[in-house]
Order: structure tokens, then C-alpha cells, then sequence
């Protein structure tokens, strides 16, 4: 990262960016524009949130959208429990007749707040209802909310870098879709996936990487399996591989492979893997 | 500026917005675009909202930049239907070769490349609608591709359902109507989504209900009396099975998935089954039916009050339901109809339900309808028959 522009993202130090992924970032952030990213799990859409927080030294804030959440939950939260508790027994230094003590921030809210430009990387946005999807649009279209409680509207002071992440196969709603900027990551090719490896593990010895990602994309072309070995779990594997004092890499050749379970983390999937391994060769 | 290139992207079917183009134009106001690769990222990620038809947007790019030559969008959408047709067709390759009138040897001699350049030869010539004759596509004539054809039992290309010839299916790209005609479409998911909400049982008291909290402690003096309500808490397992096998069904797979599997959440645990047609010893996990088989019997050690929902047009030949080997698939021979297997799954799982995509007024025209709906509660896949299926499969008994 040059220090001569500070909000032009070009990489983090664990994160290998490509050109387009990187130009897109960019004029996200320059239209104040949420960036929708797609892709199959594994292929680095929450990492890159880190990534540009990181690059930009931005504080990073990380929704994580689960069915129930509700859009209010983002936002804020009123404590009532605590209020009541301390009306009862009055022993905190908090003013039992002022709501405002007893609002607490959600992920949402906190960016809004922020003294400084955050991050917020709102992740798998497939999982909460259409409704949610549509609400929050809303409030991170127009940046502010109002607290019902103590009616009053929360102004954001800075409007924060969105990401948002889905994985979902089926696409979101029109009008969701229509106010973020769209970018699928495709899974990274063999030469991307050399780059990442080398990042993690700079002093790798190169025909061990080699071999590794050549029976990588091998495995994961086996059938039937439900969930895929992805990046990160190739990581986790060339690390297993690299601690494993008895490994040779003239094993993996012989489609002898070390540390299945790595890789594939479902028992039928394992047990698929194994079967098909047997008659892999590389 | 590039107003033409925006009006090219929405003919060539990408659902390109003018908000989004005129967004487009303040990101190239405001310099962010320098070159033409700019130009390139920048559009596609303000235009196309999806990776679909990122290909498609390659293809115009390159058209209106590059000169080259602009894709056939029909042509592509009829390759596409011929391509599918194909697959499903290959499933059964003696009956293929049967049509072709070939022998298995020769046909295993072609690629599939081949095939299909062979049908698309036959579609290309054809310029009209036919019905008879000896080489064209069409329906009741001689040709080896085709609907009704030589065959003494009525080869089709598609599958097994009356009234849709395959190259109608080709040529008309009717099931594209099909599925805007279809009870339950794409635009009625979130009203849908709702009607499977409810099937929601109780779950444990540990919400805090605020206004019944301070009532009880306003009567209880002020001593703190915390009211608890039930939240929602989903325990429902959920048994998907849906026939793939047949053109049919076809708008309606996709449409079934997408809805429940947005629905997820709010289940326990939610399996997804194929069959074709109707189901005899095996059930798959896996839309192509060959890597993942479930045996039908051991659905019996299964949890009984997982709710089993069978999406099917439930529409066949009387003897596949009721014959001991009535199935297409070879290895399926256990000596069991399927109108056995039936039975043996809705007593199984105490809750069940048949989702019909056919219209419920032309139910008594098909006779195994009948008889299906006598095994399964059976409901037609709209907005109210979901209503009443989720009604009846959530009922105390």
C-alpha cells in the first residue's frame, strides 16, 4: 500500500488481489456504493473485507446475518432487562428514567456512529429473509435510522465501505440488486491458487506446492461430493502436509494422499474421497 | 454515450436498468474510468447483478467494441433447449438408438457432439410446424428424432408427458410460457415463503415478553416477576422428494428448491430426493440420479415425524405405478410396484404431502392422479394449495 493515496485499495499482505477485483473495489468506493460479491465458499469474499480494511486501516465491523436477525438487531438494541434491574435495586451509575443509556449499538449502528470510515462487511446476506435484505438497503441507502424508543434519528457521520457477501445460488431481489454493485469470484485458477499458496507460505518448497495444487483440482473434481474442498482447506492440507515428517511428495504421485479428512469434512464426503483416491493418479 | 451498447445489453436479455446506467455515466463523469478495461469492469459490475449472464455480457462487449460478430440470441436459447433435450435423452440410450433406428454400436460410435449436431441439423431445416412425413422433426411422422414417431410405442425425445412433443418444446421454447403460465411462479416466492412460515412448532419459553414482564411485577409490588414467551423455534425436519425426471416438471424443480431452501432456516433439517416419475426402490440425492441412491426401506429408521413432501405431476402410464417391474430402471427390481413403495412411505412418516403442479381440474383426466391422491393428501403447487398443505401437515393427528 503506497501512503501517497490512502483510500485506493490495492492488496492486503495475506490477501492476493486481481486487477479487476481490485478496479471494482475502487469504484464501489467511489460511488458510495455497497459491493455485492458472489461466489462458491472459499473463494476469499469475506477475506477481502479484512483485506481492505487492513490496506486502508479502517476499523473493521462484521455483521453476521443469521435467519433470525431481525433489521432492528443491526441497528440498535434497547436493554431493557437491565433498565428494569436497575430500577429495582439503583445500584449502577446508570439514570434509570434515560433510555439512551440503556440503547446499545448493533454492527449497523456502530458504522453509522463511527468517529472515523469503517468497514462493514455484512456477510452471507442470503441467509435473513428478503425483507431484512430490502429494509437494510434502505437504511444504508439513506444512512440514518430512528431509534423508536427515544425518537431520535441516528445520522451516520461517515459513510462506511460496504461489502456484502451471499452465497446464495438463487439471486437476491431486484431492487436489492439494483442499488449495489455486483461482482462474482470466480474459484481461483491453478496459477492463483500458486500466488495464494506461496503468500501463506513463503519459504515452500516449490515442487511440494506444485504437486499439491496439481492434486487438488484433481480431488476436487471427484463426484458426488456435497461440500468441495476449498481454499482455505488446501491451506489447512499443504500446512498438515508440511508438519508430517513422513510425507513424500512422491506419495500424493502415487495417489497415496495423506490427511483426507482435511479436505473433505462431511463423513460421506470422506468416505467418497477415499474410495475415488484409491484410483487417482496424478 | 453508449446509449446504443445499453440498449444492445437489454435486447440480448440482460435485465440492465437505466439507474444503473446513469450510474455508469457519473462513475465515467467523475473519472474512474481511464481505458477501456476500466470500462469493461466498471460496466459489468453497475450493470449485470449476475454471474448468469456475465457470458452473455462478454459476448456484447466484444460485439460493440471489438466488432465481432453479435451473438444469435435465439440461436442460443434454441441450442440451449436442444442441449438439455439431449441430456435427458441420453439417459436412456436404447431407447435413443431405438429412435434413431440404429444399432447401439453405431450410435456409441458418435460423440455427443455429433448427436447433437445431428438434431440441430434436423431443427434447422425444418422452418415450419410439422406433423407426418419421413425426415423432419415433428410429431406422429417416420423421423428418428422426434415425438410420436415410428416407434410402435410413441418414442418421444423428452420424456414421457402427453400433449408437449419435444420439438415443440424446442422450437416454440414453450415451456418458457409454461412456467409464467405455472400456479406458482418466481414472483410469488415471497407470499409462498410465507404460507411455509407457518410451519413452525413451539419452542422453548426464553423470550422476554416486556409488557406482560412489568405487569407482573407492578401486581407482584415491584419485586421483579420476568414473563417468558415461546420463541419460535423450528424442530420440523423436512423429506423433499421431486420428480426430475420429465419436461413437466421441469419450470417447477428449480422453483421448488429456491423455496425451500430459502425456507431452510426455519427447519430442523431439510433433504432434498429426485426420483422419476414415481418412486420405486431407490430415491437420489443427486439431480442426475446415479452417484447417490437412497433405498426406499430405510427411510424406516428415519425420524417418523419428519414431514415428507412429494412434488410430482403424478401423471404416467397406470402400469409403471401398478406393475412389479414397472420401473424404466433396470437395476430397480425388487419385484415391488411402485404403488407398494408408496404406501410403505405414507405410513412411514405420519405427516405427509403431494404437491401437484397441474391444475387441480384436469386431476380426474389422469388416472393415476387419482390414485396417488389416495396414498398422499394431495395439493395443488399454488399460493393455497401450499396453504392447506402446510396446514394439513402440520395438524395434531
Amino acid at each position: 500500500m503506497s501512503g501517497e493515496n490512502a483510500t485506493f485499495f490495492s492488496g492486503a499482505s495475506k490477501y492476493v488481489l486481481d486487477e479487476e477485483l481490485a478496479k471494482i473495489v475502487n469504484i464501489s468506493m467511489a460511488l458510495e456504493m455497497p459491493l455485492l460479491l458472489k461466489g462458491e465458499p472459499g473463494t476469499g469474499k469475506t477475506m477481502l473485507a479484512h483485506a481492505i480494511a487492513e490496506s486502508l486501516s479502517m476499523p473493521l465491523l462484521v455483521l453476521n446475518v443469521k435467519s433470525s436477525l431481525k433489521l432492528v438487531e443491526a441497528l440498535y438494541q434497547y436493554d431493557t432487562l437491565t433498565r428494569l434491574n436497575d430500577s429495582r435495586f439503583g445500584d449502577s451509575t446508570r439514570d434509570v428514567s434515560n433510555i439512551e443509556e440503556y440503547i446499545r449499538m448493533g454492527k449497523i449502528g456502530q458504522a453509522f456512529v463511527s468517529e472515523i470510515k469503517t468497514v462493514l462487511l455484512i456477510d452471507e446476506i442470503d441467509k435473513a429473509d428478503t425483507d431484512f435484505q430490502d429494509d437494510m438497503l434502505d437504511v444504508l441507502d439513506q444512512m440514518e435510522f430512528d431509534i423508536i424508543e427515544i425518537d431520535k434519528t441516528m445520522k451516520a457521520r461517515t459513510r462506511p465501505v460496504i461489502i456484502i457477501t451471499s452465497n446464495a445460488k438463487k439471486d437476491l431481489s431486484d431492487p436489492f440488486l439494483g442499488r449495489c454493485n455486483f461482482h462474482h469470484i470466480a474459484f481461483p485458477d491453478q496459477d492463483m491458487m500458486r500466488r495464494i499458496l506461496n503468500v501463506h507460505f513463503p519459504s515452500v518448497d516449490q515442487e511440494l506446492l506444485e504437486i499439491c495444487v496439481r492434486t487438488f483440482y484433481k480431488i476436487r473434481e471427484f463426484q458426488g461430493i456435497e461440500k468441495r474442498p476449498a481454499t482455505r482447506e488446501l491451506i489447512n492440507w499443504v500446512r498438515a502436509l508440511r508438519a508430517d515428517p513422513d510425507f513424500r511428495p512422491k506419495d500424493l504421485i502415487q495417489g497415496k494422499i495423506p490427511f483426507l479428512g482435511i479436505l473433505f469434512k462431511k463423513s460421506t464426503d470422506y468416505h467418497q474421497a477415499t474410495l475415488q483416491s484409491k484410483r487417482l493418479r496424478i | 454515450m453508449f446509449v446504443d451498447f445499453f440498449y444492445i445489453l437489454r435486447d440480448s436479455g440482460i435485465p440492465v436498468s437505466p439507474t444503473s446506467f446513469l450510474r455508469l455515466h457519473k462513475a465515467l463523469a467523475e473519472g474512474l474510468v481511464s481505458n477501456l478495461d476500466d470500462f469493461y469492469i466498471a460496466a459489468r459490475t453497475l450493470l449485470v447483478k449476475s454471474e448468469r449472464f456475465f457470458d452473455l455480457y462478454d459476448r456484447v462487449f466484444a460485439h460493440y467494441f471489438r466488432g465481432a460478430e453479435l451473438p444469435d440470441f435465439k440461436g442460443m436459447e434454441l441450442e440451449a433447449a436442444a442441449r438439455e433435450l439431449l441430456n435427458e435423452w441420453l439417459q436412456n440410450p436404447e431407447a435413443l438408438a431405438n429412435a434413431l433406428g440404429m444399432s447401439k454400436k453405431e450410435l456409441q460410435s458418435l460423440s455427443p457432439e455429433e448427436l447433437l449436431k445431428y438434431f440441430m441439423d434436423r431443427l434447422k431445416e425444418q422452418t415450419e410446424a410439422h406433423h407426418g412425413g419421413s425426415k423432419w422433426i415433428g410429431t406422429g411422422g417416420f423421423s428418428p428424432v422426434g415425438h410420436s414417431g415410428y416407434h410402435p410405442g410413441g418414442m418421444r425425445v423428452g420424456g414421457v408427458s402427453r400433449n408437449k412433443s419435444a420439438v415443440k418444446v424446442a422450437m416454440d421454447r414453450r415451456y418458457k410460457d409454461y412456467s409464467v403460465e405455472a400456479p406458482l411462479t418466481q414472483a410469488q416466492m415471497g407470499e409462498a415463503l410465507k404460507r411455509l412460515r407457518r410451519m413452525v412448532p413451539e419452542g422453548p419459553r426464553d423470550n422476554v415478553n416486556v409488557d406482560e414482564t412489568i405487569r407482573a411485577t407492578t401486581r407482584n409490588a415491584g419485586e421483579i416477576e420476568i414473563v417468558f414467551d415461546r420463541s419460535l423455534r423450528d424442530r420440523l425436519k423436512i423429506i423433499l422428494m421431486v420428480d426430475n425426471g420429465g419436461w413437466s416438471m421441469d419450470p417447477y424443480i428449480q422453483l421448488v428448491q429456491t423455496l425451500f431452501n430459502y425456507a431452510r432456516a426455519q427447519f430442523k433439517d431439510i433433504k432434498f430426493f429426485y426420483f422419476h416419475n414415481t418412486i420405486y426402490d431407490y430415491v437420489w440425492e443427486d439431480p442426475p440420479r446415479r452417484f447417490k441412491p437412497q433405498r426406499v426401506e430405510e427411510f424406516s429408521t428415519w425420524d417418523k415425524d419428519t414431514r415428507l413432501i412429494i412434488v410430482g405431476d403424478a401423471s404416467m402410464a397406470p402400469y409403471e405405478l401398478m406393475a412389479t417391474d414397472g420401473s424404466i430402471h433396470i437395476e430397480e427390481r425388487s419385484g415391488l410396484p411402485s404403488i407398494d413403495r408408496l404406501h410403505m412411505l405414507a405410513d412411514i412418516f405420519s405427516h405427509s404431502a403431494w404437491l401437484n403442479p397441474t391444475p387441480r381440474r384436469i386431476w380426474p383426466m389422469t388416472r393415476t392422479i387419482g390414485v396417488i391422491a389416495s396414498i398422499f393428501p394431495m395439493f395443488e403447487l399454488t399460493l393455497d394449495g401450499l396453504e392447506q398443505a402446510v396446514t394439513s401437515l402440520m395438524s395434531k393427528n
